[in-house]
This record gives structure tokens, sequence and C-alpha cells, in this order.
């Protein structure tokens, strides 16, 4: 824990309290992780006392917080305050925690550079050229150059681990329900989990006990089984760790930083197994199919005609949604919307969407057969580590199938955890860990052991004073 | 995805395109649904449907009235309002 | 020859507290977007939270309508823009709804039907927009308030059969508690869809009606587009299958002037709700919420308190008066004076002072205790009537309120009977008529002791006591005209009425020798052929007297034999529940042609001395039911009862004693109003249907049709049929009671044009003879006050008893 004890405290105190905005100042300019900066604002919604007193957080812009702007990275949404806490944030305030921000994303959480933003772009920290991942790059960003201990995301396909490792940090996807949805704005609702961003496992591990737990306000939540909790001392211990194998089309930097990786965790005592998750190829399909098609529900409620963007002019309501759509969404989210729209179609539903909710359960069943085999499953997050800014990096296309190893954990509802695993060529890669459900208390468990050889690396940009 | 189609689908998700962005769309749409055309590999007649990721138990709430305070603020964002109303263009 | 389908879709806002899906109030008439939160306003990041109430309560109305109740159902998001729902997507269900396969039993023209339910399925509703200008105005209060969809088969085939279902269902939630069914206020809305199509072909193009917001227009607007339809399509046009819209200003259907756009709803589950699954506790919990239905209740009020149809039905179209009346009748009130008074005189005061029965100051304990009073005899009518008043006023109980005003009645045997005695030696000369056999100056001894007792004795032990004074409780005859009571003329022919041949023949036989009192009734004089208002008034209402004054034992009716089968009925429908026998009886010839008279007459009064309560008649040595008779002039003369095997389900009356309480000269004029309105018509080939709407033109309002077989006529499109005065008469309020030439029963069962004329509005009269029906639609006209109470009366049975 003493990587949190710094934190502690810093913003109850008025004279820390503008230290702290200096550097956020000094920083942020650079990297552009922030859509709104006020912790003032955000200190009266904490509680002045608790275990994360005056602890600064972040929260990705997906997620409402009473008197912030949520604007999900849209114009639709410019300008919007939300009236209403979500439930993971008010539970971190309710334990002290401040919330200091609210972070750049891609818009509506889709895609993997947070450059679909319609308000700014975030800078890896690690090299400015270079994008920060998505699609809660902001939150990434903001704890890889230690603005902030830990910063809340969402992860529907990879959007909290992607950007974890892109930025040398720590992700946590945890098991489907565990974290209330209250208050995250639904991209893909049967995917969509509150996630953790966080610059240590330790921080990681204790701030998903404060979030977690079964919630009124999201009848999809649930109470995880009390046993399967605990950092230290747990009942379990990882024996077996089974390797994603086969042709897994990495960059060649990746490539070996995964090998390296597999022998420290060799050589800690664990038996590595090479296992072959048979639906691979069909993940990011079936993942996107059902996305779209959700996605395509979930963002109708954006009209222009109770909160945000309404455009100039129009006759009558019909014209004021279209023009308001129209105008106020991006590219990537007008395609998503027009796919999933298609998919869901009657005519054409049996074909696409109704097939991906089959194939989701073969996916389900595939993992529960490795997981009688290994404790965890080890496996890339992304083929290349942070790639740059605009037409030299990847097409929206490909950054697309190249999320096929994360969304596998959406689909099951398992919990997954990127880690750093060192730098190649000066930029952080890293890993993942998937768990059987509820089974979080496993990831930490490697990962900290992992760390205790191959410590997490400090972006340049880094300076804080209190990480 | 022919043009049709496409036309067709946007006009139910309430999106103006214009003939640019068709185009631009046409290419991409096609190339999802290639992508997605290799589900059809997958024989799925023994899958039952995921519908939802984790499913345990009933969840429903008491018949309880708790009532939203602050609809005041639920107005202040909606870009017209009169009398409490909210406001839209229509003229017929 | 074209069949219509009509199939309806019923929404009801279920009476929860709280929004299906928030905690939000249910609660109209506040401020517009007050009871709203960011989850029923559709913002972003928000869930939906199931109240489980109304899945409850979307449980007990699918079992209610007998539906197969899913195991698990799940939701799911049906999608469509829609400025008045804030997602843009409504929680609806598909695929799993709460319940399939249902049915709702409907009786409409005395033609029961089973009406299959598709599916029932629990929705949210949107809010509402008021177009203002150039703008449209948004509330979005409304939106969110659970909904529960019920979606019918096409299994209905005319607007009144919709209406029948509409109420019945109305009813039925209300019953459950589930939904106030107000139509007005939209918390109980229906859509239509009807297609028209050539019999036998199947349904036609949809077509789907909306705006409905009363039952009166369901049964209108279906109406009006059938018809329409029809035309089309006899005119070789084809239908265009749209959306429309019932234009009450105009009364007719019209296309949406804005076209809506194709729907294509891309129904999927609603991940962010887990599907329901209806265990064992929550399905416990459903049957403990269902109550007994209207028409159980109905059915059960029948029998186990033998009331009138007309009465059950009005005790059990609310819940709440029938446990008003149920909790009257617990506390020992007698069931058929707590319904009539309930229905008269309790209604009265409802409808005076605006107010329903559970909010009025009555308390069914002290209504009970009210009527205990009169039923032991301690206060009379009138009294009674002035008790309710006050009771309505002021709150004491009906004791308190006789104490006070020194209203307590007089019972008590000897301070009654000194009275009686008082007043008898006051007036020899009226003792002396009486005890001769006049009874007209009964009534004026009665008066007098009651006057005595400045109106406070009971009249039940003033009646008691001067019968036993006077010993008058004896048997009558009244003599009606006809052979029977006639005489020959020197040229041979039958001179009817006077009393001197019956008087002899009960004087000549000792056993009833001056045992019975003779009456002849002003005006008899006349063969039964020549019978007028006139007549029937005298002779009900010396009836009704007789019975009033409770002196009679038994009543015998000596009429002649043509007219007798309308003369018995109508008094079966007017006085079958008298307690005492009513025995009609008559003869070919006079009674000094033969022994006929005599034979008939003598075991009429016999029947009289020692039969059952009620009307019957006697004839050759045989004793018959009075309705459906029919007689027999061939050798031997004789009666039969048309359609016996059916006539004692048919037959008990439906109609509550009728008491008279007429001058005589009113009597006359309403049974005239009557008669002058209706005409008997039998069908034949080639008949001139047209030749009708002059009888329409003329006047009338009732035709009793006597049709071929179980009831069929000729009902297409010709000179030759009777379409032309079907349709006429149901513009003008023309009422067609079927009737069969045939022996059998008239059902519209069988053939297409039996069910065509089922459809175009004619009623089915089942067994009952025309002469029957006849006359049961003039006892109905004395109890209703409007055509809407006839036809109730006419359609209704009282309980089998067969």
């Amino acid at each position: 824990m003493s990587s949190m004890t710094r934190w502690i405290g810093l913003l109850s105190d008025p004279k820390n309290l503008e230290t702290y905005q200096r550097y956020v100042e000094t920083i942020e300019p650079k990297i552009g992780a922030f859509l709104e900066f006020d912790p003032r604002r955000g200190l009266t919604e904490s509680s002045a006392e608790g275990p994360l007193k005056g602890v600064p957080f972040a929260v990705k812009d997906i997620l409402a917080v009473k008197g912030f702007r949520l604007t999900c990275g849209s114009r639709i949404l410019e300008g919007f305050v939300s009236p209403y806490t979500a439930t993971a944030v008010e539970k971190l305030q309710q334990a002290g925690a401040v919330v200091v921000g609210k972070t750049n994303m891609d818009e509506f959480g889709m895609g993997s550079s947070s450059d679909t933003s319609f308000y700014k772009r975030t800078n890896n920290p690690w090299d400015l050229d270079r994008v920060a991942g998505g699609s809660s790059g902001g939150s990434a960003a903001a704890v890889a150059c230690g603005l902030v201990p830990f910063a809340l995301g969402s992860d529907t396909g990879g959007s909290v681990r992607q950007p974890a490792a892109f930025c040398g940090i720590y992700g946590l996807k945890p098991t489907y329900g565990v974290v209330s949805r209250y208050g995250l704005v639904a991209y893909a609702s049967s995917l969509d989990v509150v996630g953790i961003c966080a610059s240590t496992v330790e921080i990681t591990a204790e701030m998903f006990t404060h979030i977690r737990g079964k919630d009124d306000r999201d009848q999809t939540s649930v109470e995880p089984p009390v046993k399967a909790w605990g950092n230290e001392g747990a009942e379990r211990q990882v024996r077996r760790i089974g390797v994603v194998t086969g042709n897994l089309g990495l960059e060649a930097g990746v490539e070996r930083a995964y090998k390296t990786t597999q022998e420290v965790l060799r050589s800690l005592g664990y038996e590595i197994e090479p296992v072959e998750l048979s639906m691979l190829e069909y993940y990011a399909p079936v993942y996107y199919t059902i996305a779209m098609a959700e996605a395509s529900a979930n963002l109708a409620r954006y009209t222009g005609i109770r909160y945000g963007y309404r455009p100039e002019y129009a006759e009558n309501p019909e014209e004021l949604v279209r023009k308001a759509r129209s105008e106020g969404f991006g590219d990537e989210v007008k395609l998503r919307i027009l796919l999933g729209t298609y998919v869901l179609r009657s005519g054409f539903q049996d074909q696409y969407y109704q097939r991906a909710q089959r194939i989701r359960t073969a996916i389900r069943k595939d993992f529960d057969r490795v997981f009688h085999e290994v404790d965890v499953i080890l496996s890339p997050v992304f083929p290349t580590q942070a790639f740059r800014h605009g037409a030299e990096g990847l097409d929206p296309f490909q950054q697309k199938v190249a999320d096929r190893f994360t969304t596998a954990a959406n689909l099951a509802g398992i919990p997954a955890l990127s880690f750093p695993a060192g730098l190649e060529g000066g930029l952080p890669v890293g890993f993942q860990l998937m768990a059987p459900v509820f089974a979080e208390d496993l990831l930490f468990q490697v990962a900290r052991r992992f760390a205790g050889v191959v410590p997490p690396p400090k972006a340049p940009t880094n300076t804080s004073p209190w990480s | 995805m022919d043009l049709q189609e496409l036309r067709i689908t946007a006009a139910l998700a309430y999106l103006e395109l214009d003939e640019e962005e068709y185009e631009k769309l046409e290419g991409a749409v096609d190339q999802m649904l290639q992508y997605f055309s290799k589900m059809m590999e997958v024989d799925v007649s023994d899958l039952p449907p995921t519908t939802h990721a984790l499913v345990r138990e009933n969840r429903t709430r008491p018949d309880d009235v708790l009532p939203f305070t602050d609809t005041d603020s639920l107005l202040e964002n909606a870009p017209e309002t009169e009398a409490r109303f909210i406001v839209i263009p229509n003229i017929l | 020859m074209y069949q219509s389908f009509i199939g309806l879709e019923i929404h009801i806002q279920l009476l929860t507290q709280s929004k299906v899906f928030c905690s939000c109030p249910v609660r109209f008439g506040d401020e517009p977007n007050t009871n709203v939160c960011p989850v029923c306003m559709g913002y972003p990041g928000v869930l939906p939270s199931l109240n489980r109430e109304a899945v409850k309560y979307g449980y007990v109305v699918a079992r209610a309508l007998n539906c197969q109740l899913s195991p698990v159902t799940v939701f799911e998001r049906k999608n469509y823009f829609y400025p008045d729902m804030p997602k843009n997507y409504q929680i609806s269900q598909y695929a799993f709804p709460i319940g399939r396969n249902g049915y709702m039993d409907i009786e409409f023209r005395k033609k029961k039907k089973r009406v299959r339910i598709h599916e029932v399925h629990l929705e949210e509703d949107a809010g509402k927009s008021i177009h203002a200008g150039d703008l449209s105005l948004l509330d979005y209060n409304r939106a969110g308030t659970p909904l529960l969809e019920i979606v019918t088969e096409p299994d209905l085939e005319i607007g009144e059969e919709a209406e029948v279902l509409l109420q019945n269902f109305r009813r039925m939630v209300r019953y459950l508690g589930v939904c106030d069914g107000n139509m007005e206020e939209g918390s109980l809305r229906c859509d239509a869809n009807v297609s028209v199509n050539l019999r036998g072909q199947g349904l036609g193009k949809k077509v789907e009606i909306k705006n409905l917001n009363s039952s009166r227009f369901v049964r209108l607007a279906l109406n009006y587009e059938i018809a329409r339809q029809e035309e089309i399509l006899s005119r070789g046009g084809t239908i265009l299958q749209e959306t429309r819209l019932w234009n009450e200003n105009r009364d007719i259907t019209e296309g949406m002037r804005r076209k809506e756009s194709a729907h294509d709803y891309r129904y999927f589950p609603e991940p962010d709700l887990p599907p329901f699954t209806a265990d064992e506790i929550f399905l416990k919990e459903v049957e403990e919420s269902l109550v007994e239905l209207p028409d159980q209740r109905k059915n059960r009020f029948l029998t186990q308190y033998n009331l009138s149809e007309a009465l059950a039905e009005f005790l059990t179209a609310e819940k709440s008066t029938a446990d008003f009346f149920e909790r009257t009748v617990g506390q020992g009130a007698d069931p058929a004076a707590a319904a009539t008074w309930l229905s008269s005189d309790v209604q009265k005061l409802l409808n005076r002072q605006g107010i329903t029965l559970p909010a009025s100051p009555l308390s069914p304990e002290r209504f009970a205790e009210l009527l205990v009073l009169l039923q032991e005899g301690k206060i009379h009518g009138k009294l009674g009537k002035q008790v309710l008043e006050i009771l309505f006023q002021e709150d004491k109980s009906p004791a308190q309120i006789l104490k006070e005003r020194g209203w307590e009645q007089i019972t008590d045997l000897g301070t009654i009977g000194g009275i009686v005695e008082k007043i008898l030696a006051r007036n020899p000369h009226v003792v002396e008529t009486i005890r001769k056999g006049d009874m007209k100056p009964w009534g004026f001894l009665v008066g007098q002791i009651m006057k005595e007792t400045g109106g406070k004795a009971d009249p039940r032990v003033v009646q008691t006591l001067l019968k036993e004074r006077l010993q008058a409780s004896s048997l009558y005859l009244l003599t009606f005209g006809g052979a029977i009571s006639g005489r020959r003329d020197r040229d041979g022919m039958v001179v009817p009425g006077g009393s001197i041949a019956i008087q002899k023949i009960l004087q000549q036989d000792p056993a009833w020798k001056d045992r019975v009192r003779v009456e002849e009734l002003p005006g008899e004089e006349i063969l039964s052929e020549e019978i007028t208002p006139a007549d029937w008034a005298t002779l009900i209402l010396r009836t009704a007297s007789l019975l009033q004054e409770g002196n009679a034992k038994g009543i015998v009716i000596t009429h002649g034999t043509d007219t007798l089968a309308y003369t018995a009925s109508l008094f079966h429908w007017l006085f079958g529940k008298a307690e005492i026998p009513l025995v009609f009886t008559a003869a070919s010839l006079p009674p000094e042609e033969g022994t006929e008279a005599a034979q008939n007459i003598l075991q009429a009064v016999e029947l009289a001395a020692q039969g059952r309560g009620g009307v019957s008649v006697v004839f050759g040595g045989e004793r018959f039911e009075p309705v459906n008779l029919r007689f027999s002039s061939l050798d031997p003369m004789r009666f039969y009862t048309w359609n016996q095997k059916r006539i004692r389900k048919e037959a008990p009356s439906p109609f509550p004693l009728f008491g008279g309480g007429l001058e005589e000269e009113s009597l006359r004029m309403r049974i005239e109003g009557i008669v002058r309105r209706v005409f008997i018509v039998k069908v034949f080939p080639c008949m001139q249907g047209e030749q009708l709407l002059s009888l329409i033109k003329a006047g009338v309002r009732f035709f009793i049709l006597e049709l071929f077989d179980t009831g069929t006529a000729n009902l297409r499109q010709s000179p030759f049929s009777l379409k032309k005065a079907f349709e006429i008469g149901k513009q003008e309020g023309v009422h067609f009671f079927c009737t069969s030439q045939q022996e059998g029963i008239v059902d519209f069962s069988g053939y297409v044009t039996a069910h065509a004329l089922w459809k175009e509005g004619a009623i089915p009269m089942g067994g009952l003879a025309t002469e029957s029906v006849y006359t049961k639609l003039i006892a109905a006209s004395l109890y209703a006050e409007s055509d809407e109470e006839i036809l109730r009366w006419m359609e209704a049975n009282s309980a089998d008893i067969g």
C-alpha cells in the first residue's frame, strides 16, 4: 500500500491542493488527458473522512458525476451537465476520494486511440506523437504521467486494457456486473463494465474493493461470492497459467516481450501451458456485431430534444432529430449506428445479430473448457505498441481487427487485467491475464508477483512527487 | 449492402447523410459486413443465444415511490422550455 | 356475402404507485415534467429497474384472461423514434410475453362467443405532446407508466361485439384493481384492426383504427369501417392497408394525413434487465390477487340469491356495489330486498348527490339494519324510504333515527287488535258488504285503522288481523269474456260475458258452493279476439290489487280460447312470481252446451285452491305452462306447448312481480304505447323487404320476425330480402326479435344467412313462440324507461332451472 500513502490527504490541505493544481497545469497541456479539470468542485461532493480522504482521481467522461459535464467525447452532448452521479464514482467519493476532472475518450467509447473525440486528442506520455490508446485514453494517460494515482474508465471490448498497455500502467476489466453500470453511459450494455486504470497492482485491487457490489439501480449487477475475495491470503493459489499460442500476428517487439513475460512467469514457479482458444478468430466479428447492435439502440436517445446539441433550425421534430444526430455524431459513431441498425433489421437479424449471440455462447463454453485446465490465461492485449496519431497509425478497420484479444473477456463476462511488462523500443508493452468469473484475486496475485521481478515503468513525463 | 439498403438503414436510424458521406460509408460498411460474414462458418444450430452476460436471479424493486427532487436541473439541460414544457418546433 | 374480422389491441395503465422502471410517482394532473427523473427522461447512463408489482399485475390480468403464463418472461427493446418516447426505444416484450393463448367469453344478442387472446405483455408508456402553433410542447410525466397490452385474435365480427368485449374487460380490470379503466383520460386505450373479405376467403387487408377513446366510438368506428370496406369491395375496389383515425365530430374514419414511415422495430432482448422467472412464491401471490370476476359473480348471484338477471347485472357492474350488497346480506338482510333497494331508492339518492356508493355515508351495516326492520315489519316501506334519506344526511343508526323522531312502528297484536275492533264496530254495514264477498271497501277499513294509529301500525299485522276477523281469504274467479262465460243467442251466435252460468256451475258443486267469489270485470262482454289494451289494463290491475290486498288464496280467470296464449303468457311475465296460483281456463262452447266448460272451470278452481304459485292454464283435463301455448281447433280441440322440451329453460319470468300502482288509464296508455310500435311479420319466399320500410316510417320500432328454421331469411342484396329493412332499421333504432315458423331454437346457428341476420342486428329469441315474445315485449315496456332497457329485458333469461 506504500504507493498510495503520498496521495492520501493530498487535496484536503489547501496548500497541497495548489501544488497539485500547478503540477497538473504543467503536464496537462502536453498530454490533453482532461476534458474538464476542477478539483475544487470535486471536493464539495466527497466525504471529508474515509480511507481515501483527499485522494484525487479522474473519471472518464462516460461516467456521470453530478455537477460535471458528461460529453462522452461527443458534440451531441456539448455542454451537458450531469444531474446525478454514477454508483462507482459515488462509492469512491464516500470513501473520501475526490473527482478532479473528466478525461478524454473516443466518442461514446468507439475507438482505440481516443482520437475520435470531438474535443481534443490525448498524447501518449511516453511519446507525444503517439496515441494513448482508447477509448479510455485520457484516464490511462492521466495515471501514466502521475496526475492521479488511479482513474475510472470503461471497458466494452478492451477500452481500459488497451490504453493501459499503451501507457505502461495497470488496467482492470472486472467480471460483468460486479461493478454497477449505473451512471456509465451505455455503448453496448451486455458488454460494458466500469474499469480501473492505476499505477500499481495494489491500487488497482484496493479501488476494486471500493467500487464493486450489487446495486439496486443496476439490475444486472451481482454480488460476487464472498470467498473469492481478499488479496493476501486468498484460498486459491495460481499454479497453472495457460498461454495463448498460435499465429497471433503480433508486432516483433510485442512478440519478443510476450516470450520474455512467459519466461519470467515460469521463473516465478508457474506451470506455463500453451492453450488454444478455438474461437479466437470469431471474437472481433461477434463482438462488433453485438456491440454495434446494442449501440444503435443505446444512442437513439440523443436527439437534441431534451438535452445536448440542438441544430440551428428545424421545422418539425423529425428534421430536428435527423439534423441533431447528423451534425452531433462523428463518422465512427455514425458507421457503428448504421451497422448496428442493419444487423438488427428484420431479414438480416438471423444472419448477423442472432448468429453472433449464439457464437457468443460457444465462446463462453470454450473458456469454461480452458479454465478446467488452467487457473488463468495469459494473452496479448493488442498486436502493436502505441501507434502514431493520424494516417501513420492504424486505420479504423485495422484497429477493430486488432481488438481480437481483448473482446473475448467482454463476450465471456470474465475479468481481465492488463499489466505492464517492460519496455520495447522505449515504449511500454502490456499483456493481459484472464480468469474465471469473480476470480479477480487470481489476476492480482500473479500481477503482483510479476511486478516483483519486472516493476512497472515510469513515463518520462511523469515527474509527479506523489507517485 | 447496396446504396438503397443503406438509405433505408440511415432512415431507420434517423441519420441524414449527404452523398459524400454515403460514398465514404458504403465502403466502410461493406468492409465490416464482409468481416462479419466470417461468422457464417460456425455451426450454430445447437447453440442457444447469450443475451445477458451473467444472469443469476430475478431482480426487481418494490413498488415504492422515491421522487427525484431536482427536476429543475433536468429542464435546465433542455435547449428550449416554456412553462415547464420542453419545446420543439413543429410546423404543420 | 362478406365476412368481417376485428381484433383489438387494448392498453391499460396499471395502478402501481411508482413507474415501471423507476421510482417516480405514477400521478396525473401535476405540473408538466415534475414526476420525472433521469431514468424516465432517458438521460445518458441510467438504467431501468423493474417494478415487481407491475409484473404481478400483468400476470394477474393474463391469468384472469385464461392465458398460458410464461415461466420466464423477457423484456425487449422496440426501436422507433418518437418525440414523446425518451429513449427512442420502448421497453416492451416480444418473444416471451407474460401470457399467451388466453380467451375471454362474451355474449351479445344472446350469442355466446369465446374471443381468443393472442398475448398479454408489459411495457412502458410514452410522454404526451401538445401541439401549439408552430411548436410541440412535451411533458414526460406519463413516460414510464406501466402499460399492459392485451392483443386479441381477430375473432370479433361487429362493432357491438367489440364494445361488449371492451366493457367486460374494463369491468374485469376494475374488479382486479389493476386499472381504473378510464377511457376518456386514457388509462384504458383501444386500437382496433378490421378486415373484410368474401365469406370463406379468410382475412382481408388489415386496416388499423386509432383514436377510439370510448367504447361507443369503438362500436361506431368499427361498424362504419366495415360498411366502408364492404362498399369498396362490392364496387370491385381494393382496400388500402393503412392506419385510420376515428373522427368523433363527423362519425367517420379518416386516413392519416401524415404518412407514417415504414416501421422495422428491430426487437432484441433488453440487456439491462435480466429475464424474470415466475417462481412458485410469485405465482402464489398472483393466485392470491385473483378475485371472483364479474361474470362468475353475476352467475353466483343469480343462483345463490335467486336474483333476476337485471338485478344481478346491476349489482355486479361495480365490484364495490357487489361487495356492499354481500356485506348487507351478511348482516341478515333479505337478498332480494337489498338488491331492489340498492338498484332503486339507494341509487336515486346517489344520483341526486352525485356520489358513488363507496363514497356515500351509507354503510352496509346500517343499510342491513334498515332492511331487517322492514322485513320484521317494524316499519313500513314509506317510512323506510324516509329513514334511508336521513341515513344519507345524519350519522345515526336507523334505530336511533326512528327513536328520535318517534317513528317506531306499533306491532303489538293487542294494541292493534283493539283498534281493529273499534273500527269494525264503527262500520257495521261495511263489514256486512265484505262478508258477502264484495271486497271493494277493504282498503277503506285498512285506511281507517292506519289513521287511528297515526300511520304507525304495522300494515301487515293490520291485514292479518282484519283477515282473521272477517274470514276474508278466499278463491276468486274473474270472468274475462269468451264462450266459457257466455250463451248462445236466438240467431245461434255465441254472446260472451256474464257470470250467471259460471255461478250456477259452482253453486251446483257441493265442494265449491259459496266458496268462490265470482267477479265480472267491467267491460268483459267480449270475445277473446276483440281484446283491446283497455281490457288487458283492467284485468292486470284487478289481479295486481288482489295480490296486493293479500286476501286471495287463488285466482281463476276465464278467457276465450283464441287469444288465451297471449293473455296467459302476458300474465306469466307480469305475475310469474306470484305466491298464489293464477289459473286460466277456457272453453270452446258456452256452459249450457255440454260438460266441457263446467269441467274446465271446476278443474281450474281446484288448481287455484291447491296449486303452487304462478300462472298456469287448465284445459281439457290437462295443466299447461302459460308460455308457448298453441291452440288446435281440430277435433278434439286442445292446447299444446310449442317447443315443449325447451320451454322449462326459457320460461321463468325475469320480471319482478308486477305491483300495479298505476291508474287504469295510464296502464292502458302504456300498453297502447308499445303495441303501436310493434309488428309481427312472418317472412316468406320472395318477400319484398322494402315493404317493411313503410311500417318503419309509420312508427314501428319492434318487429317480431317469424323466420325459417333456426333463424334464416334472405339477406342478399336484392329487393326480395330483408337487407334494406335492417339497414334503415339500424339508423332508425328499430329492433328485430326473431322467432321461428318451425318448432326449434332460433340461435342463428348453422347457416350463413342466419349468421348474417345476427350481424345485422337481429335478436334470436331461442325457443320462445311468437305470441310469448310479443307479450314479453309488452311486459318489458311496463318495466323499462327506454328502448335500451326494453332490449335488456328481452335478452334476459332468468336462471336456468331446467
